[in-house]
């Protein structure tokens, strides 16, 4: 099983959405690590990890976000989890990983999030 | 008040009173009745005697002035007028004559009528009449008459003296003789006094004995002189309503009076109500019945009113007494009033009420005193009691939170069922205190399944503490699907370490193979299970050891046994054999087998409860001696001839970075029958295993990793094997703490806990020199 990354940035949100295919596992995991390093060290406000078509994740994968988390969050910056299948779910639920990483179930929650944080940002 | 003492005491002193003060008056009574009665009979005598006496003292008199005036003329000569001249001067000087005559003989005068001048007592004083007139005519009167026949004194039969005295009189008649010259005596004339019954009767009258007593006086004929009723005068007594009522009484009474007796007779009469009584004498002069009517209810009239005063005296005392006695009593018996209210409200709880007061040393003092030290003493009682049962129901709330942990130790609270496919399975334990020693545990690993029965020296509080010890060993042993033998030996050191006490295990281990029936098991001086099949229940046969916690390092015996279907299984504790009843009975094992194999029709969820109610009724009310624990276990054989056979795979894979993906690929195809949701679970279990082999075991490249799959009913065992250096990952491996904040959270340590959470048992041995870690999932 491989993994591929699909990042795209927002930059009028300071968002980039990073896209995962395939699975995250220990193979993958360092790749993947290298990958995500790389946009977090990017700068955005937000890195979204769209996990629409991600069909596998093993406890390597998850310390790569929690790594990349921790790192965000020291920046001052947020990591957030979208479109888990509900087995991936079900690792993240055994790991109690992330509890206070923002989740959105689908796009629609995301936007809505993203919308909110502009009126925001504005509103400064 | 009811019957309390003053009354009682009232009622029997007031009787008693009432009988001495009865008594007393009667004797009283009858003395003084006599003498009353007795003065009475002599006050009336002396009545009656004195009247008499008085009566014929006149009549003597009457009849002694008569004697001397016949004997005057006897002797001597008188002209008419010296006879007139005398008669006058006796009937004057006698106030007890009513009248006086001289009436000379025929032929002693020369008128053919006579000679009688009659002096008598009219309205005006003295006056005189002629009773030698033809009118008269003297000479044939009776008084006259009489006389001369008689030749003697005599008192004529009462009369109306018509042209005389003009009244009724009687007359006492003297006839006078001379004797002539040849000495012959001749009737010279008849000289008589007049009595008046006027005054007759006055003086009668006098016979008074009470107010409606009279005299009475009957002439020598029978004719009444004087009575009550001025009409029966000159009657005779039988014309009367007396006499008529009763003329023989009369007649008889009349005669016995003539006869000169005294008579008394009670007759009825209209003087007074009830009889009269009549007492009749004879007045000596004339002979003439006299004497007293009375009514002796008049004249005991004074002894009724003695009765009376003494009947209201006797009753006045009574009611003094009775009034003295309720004070006295009242007043003796207000302590015990007031004793009996106070204790009422001690009965009520309320041990602060105030006694009465304990004067002096009489025995309501003294009861009053140990009243007063019973209840200070049941104060202190009560108190102690409300204490100890305080402290009692805090160590009963203790030992009932105890009881609660120590079943929840056990599978299912102490009392388990559960309908498998492969096997059918009940337990229970009855403590007998709240908590109790027995335990046991049961856990399905695959196709296994681990049993346990066991028993801890003693009861209580020390056997459950123990029985805790026991049972959390017991169950880290399950877990390590060693032998049962093995197991056994394994346990007996964990318990023997730091048993000072002495306390030890009984213990069935065994470990049955749901697939082919087989039962491996240890005994620790634990009782045979038994069996029940065909109809029969009986002890198997088997090797034992000694029981567990005593002494180290000693090898257990195993045992095998293969359970055919239909088979019923029990597990039991000695509580069972050793149940007593009142007589002192064993329930033993023949009832138990004989239960046992009359049950087996039932369901083990319906059989075991009832094995334990037979037993609960052997036992009746004696108390339950020991705890019971009772276990019943039979095979499936439904999910055994359904099964599918195992199957098994195992591969090696060479470490190398891509190790993952080869297991993944080998094992999707290999668990490609299993539901996909477990066997993602499985492939991600088999990553992290193999991933944590890979950091920690120190393998070279290329060193081979054996992955086995062995995939039976009902679940799936994961084995990866090896040959690394000796690591338990379920032991040493970093455990990521859980659930913390992103910045504190550990990077790592996390796939320890997908292996256990997505597999459902995880056992690490090393053998051989490799690793060996069997993951288990349930399906």
């Amino acid at each position: 099983m491989e993994l591929h990354t699909n990042v795209t940035v927002d930059a009028d949100h300071s968002v980039a959405r990073v896209a995962l295919v395939g699975a995250l596992n220990t193979e993958t995991a360092p790749g993947f690590e290298q990958r995500l390093e790389e946009v977090v060290a990017a700068g955005h406000q937000l890195t979204v990890l769209d996990m629409k078509d991600l069909d596998y994740i093993s406890s390597a994968g998850l310390r790569v976000i929690f790594k990349a988390a921790k790192q965000a969050k020291a920046a001052g910056r947020r990591m957030a989890a979208a479109n888990r299948k509900p087995h991936i779910d079900k690792v993240f639920e055994i790991l109690k990983a992330l509890p206070d990483m923002a989740v959105f179930a689908n796009d629609q929650e995301l936007d809505d999030y993203l919308d909110s944080m502009q009126q925001r940002v504005r509103g400064e | 008040m009811g019957r309390s003492i003053t009354t009682r005491l009232i009622a029997l002193l007031t009787l008693c009173a009432a009988v001495i003060i009865g008594a007393g008056m009667l004797i009283d009574y009858r003395l003084s009745r006599d003498q009353i009665l007795d003065r009475l009979r002599r006050e009336s005598e002396e009545t009656i005697r004195a009247v008499i006496i008085d009566l014929e003292n006149w009549l003597q008199g009457v009849q002694g002035a008569t004697d001397l005036l016949a004997r005057i003329l006897q002797q001597r000569d008188y002209s008419q007028a010296g006879l007139q001249q005398m008669l006058r001067d006796v009937v004057h000087s006698n106030a007890d004559i009513f009248g006086a005559t001289i009436a000379l003989a025929p032929g002693q005068t020369v008128s053919p009528l006579g000679f009688a001048p009659y002096y008598f007592r009219g309205e005006t004083g003295l006056a005189y009449a002629d009773l030698a007139t033809p009118e008269h005519n003297y000479q044939h009167q009776p008084w006259f008459t009489d006389t001369v026949a008689a030749g003697r004194a005599l008192w004529a039969e009462p009369y109306y003296d018509r042209g005389g005295g003009e009244t009724l009189m009687t007359t006492y008649a003297v006839p006078v003789y001379r004797e002539d010259e040849a000495g012959k005596p001749f009737l010279y004339a008849v000289v008589t006094a007049d009595v008046a019954l006027e005054d007759l009767h006055a003086y009668l009258q006098r016979l008074h004995l009470g107010e409606n007593s009279f005299g009475i006086l009957l002439s020598r004929k029978g004719a009444i002189l004087s009575s009550r009723h001025r009409e029966n005068v000159m009657r005779h007594f039988s014309a009367t309503a007396a006499g008529r009522a009763n003329p023989g009484g009369w007649q008889e009474m009349f005669e016995a009076a003539l006869d000169g007796a005294v008579v008394t007779r009670q007759l009825p009469c209209d003087a007074a109500p009830g009889p009269c009584t009549f007492r009749l004498g004879t007045l000596q002069p004339t002979g003439w019945p006299v004497g007293v009517v009375y009514s002796e209810h008049e004249i005991l009239a004074p002894l009724r009113d003695f009765q009376r005063k003494i009947v209201l005296a006797g009753l006045l005392t009574l009611a003094l007494m009775a009034a003295a006695v309720a004070l006295v009593s009242r007043r003796l018996t207000r302590p015990l009033t007031a004793l009996a209210d106070a204790s009422d409200s001690i009965a009520r709880g309320d041990l602060d009420v105030a006694l009465p007061p304990a004067r002096g040393n009489d025995e309501v003092a003294r009861l009053v005193q140990s009243f007063a030290a019973m209840k200070t003493d049941l104060k202190t009682y009560i108190a102690d009691l409300e204490s100890a049962t305080a402290r009692r129901s805090r160590l009963e709330g203790e030992l009932g939170a105890a009881r609660d942990i120590q079943m929840a130790m056990l599978p299912g609270q102490g009392e388990a069922s559960v309908q498998d496919p492969a096997c059918n399975l009940w337990a229970a334990v009855r403590p007998a205190r709240s908590v109790g020693g027995d335990l046991y545990s049961f856990q399905r690993q695959g196709r296994q399944l681990f049993i346990a029965v066991g028993d801890v020296s003693d009861k209580g509080v020390p056997a459950a503490l123990f029985m805790a010890r026991a049972m959390g060993l017991i169950q880290q042993l399950a877990g390590a699907a060693a032998e049962p033998a093995a197991a056994m030996a394994r346990l007996n050191n964990a318990l023997e370490q730091g048993n000072d006490n002495c306390m030890f295990l009984t213990l069935f281990l065994g470990v049955l193979d749901l697939d082919s029936g087989e039962l491996d098991f240890a005994s620790a001086g634990h009782c045979a299970p038994s069996l029940a099949r065909e109809g029969k229940a009986f002890a198997l046969a088997q090797q034992q050891g000694p029981a567990l916690g005593l002494v180290p390092d000693l090898a257990y015996p195993g045992n095998t046994v293969t359970l055919q279907s239909g088979d019923r299984l029990a597990l039991f504790t000695d509580g069972i054999e050793e149940a007593f009843n009142n007589s002192d009975e064993m329930y033993g094992m023949a009832r138990f087998h004989q239960e046992l194999a009359g049950s087996t029709q039932q369901g083990v969820a319906t059989a075991g409860p009832q094995l334990l109610a037979a037993i609960d009724r052997f036992a009746g009310d004696c108390p339950q001696s020991d705890d019971i624990t009772l276990m019943l276990l039979e095979l499936t054989s439904a999910d055994r001839d359904a099964a599918p056979a195992p199957t098994a795979a195992s591969a090696e894979f060479a470490l190398t970075p891509g190790i993952t993906g080869a297991v993944h690929a080998w094992l999707e195809r290999v668990l490609a029958p299993i539901p996909s949701a477990v066997r993602q679970d499985l492939l991600l279990v088999a990553e992290e295993v193999i991933s944590n082999i890979a950091k920690y075991a120190g393998l070279p490249a290329r060193a081979p990793i054996t992955v086995a799959v062995n995939a039976g009913p009902g679940q799936v065992a994961l084995e990866v094997r090896d040959p690394g250096t000796a690591f338990d990952p379920l032991q040493q491996g970093d455990r990521a703490r859980l659930g913390e904040p992103i910045d504190q959270a550990a990077i790592g340590g996390l796939g320890i806990h997908l292996i256990t959470s997505l597999s459902d048992r995880q056992n690490y041995r090393h053998e051989h020199g490799y690793n060996i870690l069997e993951v288990v999932k349930y399906l």
